[in-house]
């Protein structure tokens, strides 16, 4: 079946005269769909989740590296509050809908083995952090992770407990992500128990051929029931993950599952385009190559997110989060306090990010970390009382300016030229002269505006703020229009 | 008061010797006596042509110290008599129960090394907690040339007599009832000493850890942390890592005089 290529238009002005509007400006904060213009510039780049992004660390940074940037975290007179990510990697069925590290766990045996690794990693690292730093953010992460039952998951919760400082302020964030098929509202009350006050839900799409595509069936009337059963106990922030470009997936059964959606209101949506990487993930070759939407498909089925999330009342965050304007990261976004991390947009300022579990990363001071990735290699370490970091990355100066700058455009859409010049001791001009060229073009076709004081990101380069974030990474070459297909998965 | 004498007697002995031009490099300087910046308040202060020259003579200059690295321990033999030229340094003692007591942290142009004064060995450990430079003087060869050079021997107690006023004031920080109070008298004596050798007094990089400075001050470091961010918060300090900029000198002094905070110890 052929799609024609839908472009969403909006009613905003045209871009020349956008220019120079501030970025809390409720309607330059509406992104505008520029078919042409996505499709010419978003080529495949890192999410700046962190920069330097995982691809340049290395194995030189080693556990004597992490456990030395750990001490000097603990040094300053206020230290940072701690952030803590556990990663359960493992599912019940075997699903083959997402490029992300996953092993399939046919026996429980082997998800006990594994909590009792997490809970020695959880020993080993809160003896290198002061007791006295507030944990305000722990996320479990992961594909699915409530694969975990309940005492498995109260388990790891009292281990944190006795060995952290756990928040109990309303202010704390503390998220898990669910799987909609599995979870039960039994499971949100135990959780609100637990204290954990964020939910994420995986829905790829309600129609029924997508979701036998990939192995999931997931029903409306069961995500309707979790998001109301967060919403009874208290959970500050509900969030769906949405996926587009999934096999089988039309744009007519995509309006309908995004329409399914906007009604049940979750507070945040984050609309993701669906990853696909055949040689690492077998279990993915399932998924017939023929049944993946076409280009012009991905990117109707992305403006079309766009035009009713907008529609409905959400507002664009950035990256892929659309959030309702009465929510922290709305109001964040707003007052200019939006933080971007490795778990992707946050309230909370500048945090310590301490990583459990295989492959979790940490940051902490200005040092990055990766965990082994493979499952063996993980349980070997930590069974030899070792920290089991495979590699990471001491940032240089020159990436602790870059990774401000990124920052701001991630967070506040512009970045502040002079502020940033008398921060990091630059003349921002001068420093930035390479990446001011690069800049050209994405002026010129109204994404961008430059000016003496700021660099802001216009309606039309919302989309594409990652765009214009490869244009400041010392690590890449000239972001090239057409260089790779669009729509290619961060 | 006698707290308020000695910070009197700090604050009075720094003047006469603050000859040093605000700003200086102290690294990029020669190392010799005669031309080292921090010529006014140290030992050859008041000497000068072959005298200064014999002095001169038996300073050992060593090589930069690195974070972490040892000057001295407690029973090391052969005292000698340290100035710090650049970076910071701590001094401590092992108590009798195991544990480190923390004595001092030591700036540029300070002495170290008078507890070796006495005897054969030195009583306490000095450490550098960022990369220093220091000039050694070894007590032995120190005493052959002060006892010939009359200038020398006089500045010598300046200086001993300088380092236990500053000494006192740990006593006297310990004294404090108040959390704040021995915080605010410490970080108002670190601004002070910046401000003697010609530094800027409002910005400070404290170089040593939470741990250390709470050790120094016998406070847990919770409290630390929780001072400071109190005085973030009323605009006292701004805190950003280990950079602390004074905003407001005369509230800070307030709480050194010891204006009930609220704040008790036990």
């Amino acid at each position: 079946m052929h799609v024609e290529l839908i472009v969403i238009k909006s009613s905003l002005p045209a871009t020349g005269d956008d220019r120079g509007m501030p970025a809390h400006d409720p309607v330059a904060n509406i992104p505008l769909f520029d078919a042409a213009l996505i499709s010419r510039y978003d080529v495949s780049g890192p999410r700046y989740s962190s920069y330097p992004t995982t691809s340049q660390f290395n194995d030189a940074f080693d556990a004597d590296a992490f456990r030395a940037s750990a001490l000097v975290s603990n040094e300053d007179p206020i230290p940072r509050e701690l952030s803590i990510y556990v990663h359960v990697p493992s599912c019940l069925g075997p699903c083959y809908y997402r490029g992300c590290n996953r092993i399939i766990v046919r026996e429980r045996r082997l998800a006990e083995r594994y909590v009792d690794h997490l809970v020695r990693d959880i020993d080993q690292m809160s003896a290198l952090f002061d007791h006295d730093r507030r944990v305000m953010q722990v996320h479990f992460g992961g594909v699915t992770p409530n694969f975990l039952d309940g005492a498995q998951l109260r388990r790891l919760m009292d281990v944190l407990h006795r060995h952290f400082d756990l928040s109990r302020e309303p202010g704390r964030e503390f998220g898990i992500a669910l799987d909609a098929r599995t979870a039960t509202p039994q499971d949100i009350a135990m959780l609100a128990a637990l204290g954990f006050n964020r939910l994420s839900i995986g829905i790829q799409d309600f129609d029924t051929d997508a979701q036998l595509a990939i192995n999931r069936v997931q029903g409306i009337a069961e995500t309707r029931a979790l998001l109301d059963a967060a919403e009874h106990h208290g959970f500050r922030s509900t969030s769906v993950d949405l996926f587009y470009g999934v096999p089988l997936q039309t744009v007519e059964r995509f309006t309908r599952t995004l329409e399914l959606i906007v009604a049940m209101r979750p507070r945040r949506i984050v609309v993701r385009a669906y990853a696909r990487f055949p040689p690492r993930f077998p279990a993915q070759r399932q998924s017939a190559r023929h049944d993946l939407p076409d280009a012009a498909t991905r990117l109707a089925l992305l403006g079309l997110a766009v035009e009713c999330l907008c529609a409905a009342g959400y507002l664009y965050i950035g990256m892929d989060h659309f959030a309702l304007p009465d929510d922290d990261l709305a109001i964040a976004q707003r007052e200019g306090s939006l933080q971007r991390n490795l778990q992707g947009y946050s309230t909370h300022a500048q945090t310590d990010l301490i990583g459990i579990g295989v492959s979790s990363i940490s940051h902490v001071g200005t040092c990055f970390s990766q965990n082994r990735r493979d499952l063996a290699g993980y349980e070997s370490a930590i069974d030899a009382a070792q920290l089991p970091i495979w590699r990471g990355l001491a940032m240089s100066d020159d990436d602790r300016i870059r990774a401000d700058v990124i920052q701001q455009l991630m967070c506040r859409n512009e970045i502040d030229l002079r502020a940033t010049s008398t921060k990091h001791g630059i003349v921002f001009e001068d420093y930035f002269v390479d990446s001011l060229r690069r800049l050209d073009p994405l002026v010129a076709d109204g994404l961008v505006a430059r000016s003496r004081s700021r660099i802001t990101a216009l309606p039309r380069g919302r989309l594409l703020l990652r765009t214009i974030a490869m244009c400041f990474d010392a690590y890449l070459g000239q972001p090239n229009a057409n260089a790779s297909p669009p729509f290619r998965t961060p | 008061m006698i707290e308020q004498e000695l910070r009197n007697a700090i604050a009075q002995r720094a003047h006469p010797m603050s000859v040093i031009h605000p700003g200086l490099d102290l690294e990029t300087l020669r190392q010799s006596c005669a031309d080292c910046a921090l010529h006014d308040m140290c030992l050859p202060a008041a000497i000068d042509g072959e005298d200064l020259a014999r002095l001169d003579r038996v300073v050992k200059r060593r090589r930069p110290l690195e974070r972490g690295d040892v000057l001295f321990r407690e029973g090391t033999e052969l005292p000698s008599l340290f100035v710090v030229r650049s970076g910071t340094l701590k001094t401590s003692t092992t108590l009798p129960e195991g544990d480190v007591q923390i004595l001092g942290f030591h700036l540029p142009g300070e002495i170290i090394g008078l507890d070796g004064l006495s005897g054969e060995r030195h009583m306490a450990s000095a450490e550098a907690l960022e990369s220093a430079t220091v000039c050694e003087v070894p007590f032995v060869r120190l005493s052959e040339v002060a006892a010939s050079v009359p200038g020398l021997q006089l500045q010598l107690y300046r200086v001993m007599s300088r380092e236990f006023v500053r000494e006192q004031l740990h006593p006297v920080m310990m004294g404090r009832k108040q959390a704040m109070a021995r915080l605010a008298l410490f970080l108002h004596g670190f601004a002070e000493r910046r401000r003697s050798t010609g530094l800027d007094d409002t910005d400070l990089t404290l170089s040593m850890s939470r741990q250390e400075l709470a050790n120094y001050l016998g406070l847990v470091i919770e409290t630390v942390s929780r001072l400071f961010s109190r005085l973030q918060a009323q605009g006292v300090l701004s805190v950003d890592r280990k950079r602390v900029r004074i905003l407001d000198p005369a509230a800070l002094d307030a709480l050194a005089k010891g204006e009930d905070d609220g704040v008790h110890l036990h």
